[in-house]
């Protein structure tokens, strides 16, 4: 890994910051937030323009690059106010996982479409009893000649209104019980017996969350990804990137909240002096900034190994960059909210609003809590809890 | 059809920008060289002819080792090559001077079409496309907000006050654009990926065949005999409205001979 960015990188930094610029904020992301609108313009010049598809390879129409170029792509965006919540799952998650292990059928199917846009995969994963326990998952897939039939439940999926399809994490029914060996189905949404419900969430978002009910969902066998009954590795080849992504939203809604602020505080003059000459406005932004660049080197570093290969020693960095991605920009809104006093719980600054949505990513897609548990079980050797 | 593109880096008109103390020339050291705002707009001018006409682009530009930057960046739009005329010798060239030995490299390379921006942010002269045209002999169709291209008849349009002038000539020509005729297209990630590997020719002053004694700051014929920094914005004056508000407007804006 170096510090030092490429030409293509920066060229591409460049561009994505220039189309996000144009789709920005105040202007667009948080008028269609708030009406709870897709961003369907953003999300299609982004396709074209091969962003959304950077990481997936050449061959199926990606850019070839990796994991560390999409979350470049997600950080600019964001860093104007025009983060793209289904890049985490469809391109990130999904098209990592089929560019992977998908079979060759499947890797035809859908990457194409991942890479431009012009197909979203949703992902599902998290149960009304399987949260941060996913062992305990038990949404089954059962053999019937050559069919799989599919049949649970699932909360807290995102964009599945838009979506062709939702990769589906279940288990087969030979393993009902016991450690997860997920096997991975692709179910179109349109399938027989698939129902999404939109769940009411109090935040404003372009995306909507949905619960599931498949009730014998019925499928042919090529919608099984990759191997039954595989090792959990093919279901982290897609967590690893969600995490990293989720760290790049992370890093530039905190890299926005505090441009915002910093704007303000060296222009709004209380008295003689602007406010950002006193230490009490000037400290906190400047310790933000600290913690906000801190956060992206390591999700710059998750990135680096996940995309030399790996698996192991990205769980860990992409596990750290999402906390502490999570925690700069939460701090970054707060303390942009405060710089502006009054101005700052206005509408049409809408700083709320993404405080809001970045408060997301300190619970999904996996809890802070779940991260401390993991580093003090893993990385330090504490005695396991649970 | 062979485009020609002429494209400038120009300090970011978002920073300050400075004059160099003696000689009056714009310091180019600063950080943050951008592709002069309407050279994108001549790029995607070019590339859309091109791509309407089955053309080749190319990027002329003379400028600094720094300029390299924009030249990749306008290649990363989709052009197919660039030239980049770079010598110490040219520092300091005015608009007659950079005219000269641009005209100099288009006589070499040959063009059915060159365009460019109808002026830079930094000199703001406005006078190269209609320089290059008199000296290469060719039709101008300068201030385009449209442009149409029939075989070796060319059209554009111009906006004036009382609608738009219609202006044809024949090819080969100079145009120069305005920001009303397109929307420049962002570098994609496979323009970017492609980028790299284009052809770029840097010519010297040799290479070009430009005479050195025609240009940089000691033979141009424009000189900058004195600057200074613009005056501190004085404080505005505050009128209370007693009654009387509108006609106290009315002679401020009179005595500063508004209305």
């Amino acid at each position: 890994m170096s510090f030092i960015e490429t030409d293509v990188q920066k060229d591409l930094r460049a561009s994505v910051a220039r189309l996000g610029e144009r789709y920005s904020y105040t202007s667009y992301t948080l008028p269609r937030a708030r009406a709870g609108e897709p961003l369907t313009e953003l999300w299609n010049e982004a396709g074209k323009l091969g962003f959304l598809g950077v990481s997936l390879p050449e061959e199926y129409g990606g850019g070839g690059a990796g994991i560390y170029e999409l979350a470049l792509v997600e950080e600019e965006l964001s860093a104007r106010g025009a983060g793209l919540m289904m890049m985490v799952v469809s391109p990130a998650i999904c098209g990592t996982i089929l560019a992977r292990y998908g079979t060759g059928e499947q890797r035809r199917r859908w990457l194409p479409g991942l890479a431009d846009g012009s197909k979203i995969m949703a992902f599902g994963i998290t149960e009304p009893d399987a949260g941060s326990n996913s062992h305990q998952i038990t949404t089954t897939g059962r053999r019937d000649g050559d069919t799989w039939v599919v049949t649970g439940r699932k909360v807290f999926i995102t964009g599945v209104d838009r979506a062709d399809a939702v990769l589906i994490v279940a288990r087969t029914e030979d393993h009902r019980t016991g450690k997860l060996k997920p096997a991975l189905f692709i179910v179109p949404t349109g399938a027989e017996n698939f129902v999404a419900q939109p769940m009411e969430m109090d935040i404003a978002e372009p995306e909507h969350q949905f619960t599931l009910f498949l009730d014998d969902v019925r499928l042919p066998a090529g919608a099984l990804v990759g191997q039954q009954d595989a090792a959990l590795a093919q279901l982290f080849a897609g967590l690893n990137p969600e995490r990293i992504l989720g760290a790049a939203m992370a890093v530039g809604m905190g890299r926005y909240a505090l441009a915002q602020a910093v704007k303000y505080a060296s222009t709004r003059r209380v008295w003689k002096t602007p406010v950002g000459a006193h230490q009490g406005i000037a400290h906190p932004l400047a310790q933000t900034r600290i913690e906000l660049e801190l956060a992206r080197l390591m999700m710059q570093k998750a990135a680096a190994l996940y995309d030399s290969g790996d698996d192991t020693g990205a769980a860990e960095a992409a596990n750290m960059a999402k906390y502490a991605a999570a925690e700069a920009s939460i701090r970054a809104l707060e303390q942009a909210i405060q710089t502006h006093g009054g101005s700052g719980l206005t509408a049409e600054l809408g700083l709320s609003t993404m405080l809001a949505m970045a408060r997301i990513i300190r619970i999904a897609p996996v809890s802070r809590e779940m991260i401390l548990n993991f580093v003090a079980e893993h990385t330090l050797g504490l005695p396991k809890s649970y | 059809m062979n485009i020609v593109v002429c494209v400038k880096q120009v300090p970011d008109t978002a920073t300050e920008r400075r004059l160099r103390p003696g000689e009056g020339t714009l310091d180019r050291a600063t950080p943050d060289g951008l592709i002069n705002e309407l050279d994108e707009y001549a790029i995607e001018e070019g590339l859309r002819i091109a791509e309407a006409h089955e053309g080749e682009v190319t990027i002329l530009s003379m400028g600094p080792a720094k300029a390299a930057e924009s030249i990749r960046k306008a290649l990363s739009m989709g052009a197919d090559k660039a030239i980049h005329v770079v010598d110490d010798g040219l520092a300091g060239s005015d608009a007659l001077a950079t005219s000269y030995a641009i005209a100099q490299v288009l006589e070499e390379t040959g063009f059915d079409l060159v365009i460019t921006g109808s002026e830079s942010t930094d000199a703001r002269m406005g006078v190269l496309a209609a320089m290059l045209a008199e000296r290469l002999g060719v039709p101008q169709l300068t201030l385009a907000s449209k442009v149409d291209i029939d075989g070796t008849r060319i059209t554009v349009r111009r906006v004036s006050d009382e609608g738009f002038d219609e202006v044809e000539a024949s090819l080969p020509a100079v145009v120069s654009v305005m920001e009303k005729i397109n929307e420049p297209r962002y570098p994609s990630f496979k323009g970017i990926m492609a980028a790299k590997k284009k052809p770029v020719r840097t010519l010297s002053l040799a290479d070009a065949g430009i005479d050195a004694d025609q240009v940089g700051l000691a033979a141009s014929a424009t000189e900058v005999v004195d600057f200074a920094a613009r005056p501190p914005r004085q404080a505005g004056v505050i009128v209370k409205d007693e009654g009387d508000g509108g006609t106290k407007a009315a002679a401020f804006l009179t005595e500063r001979k508004f209305i």
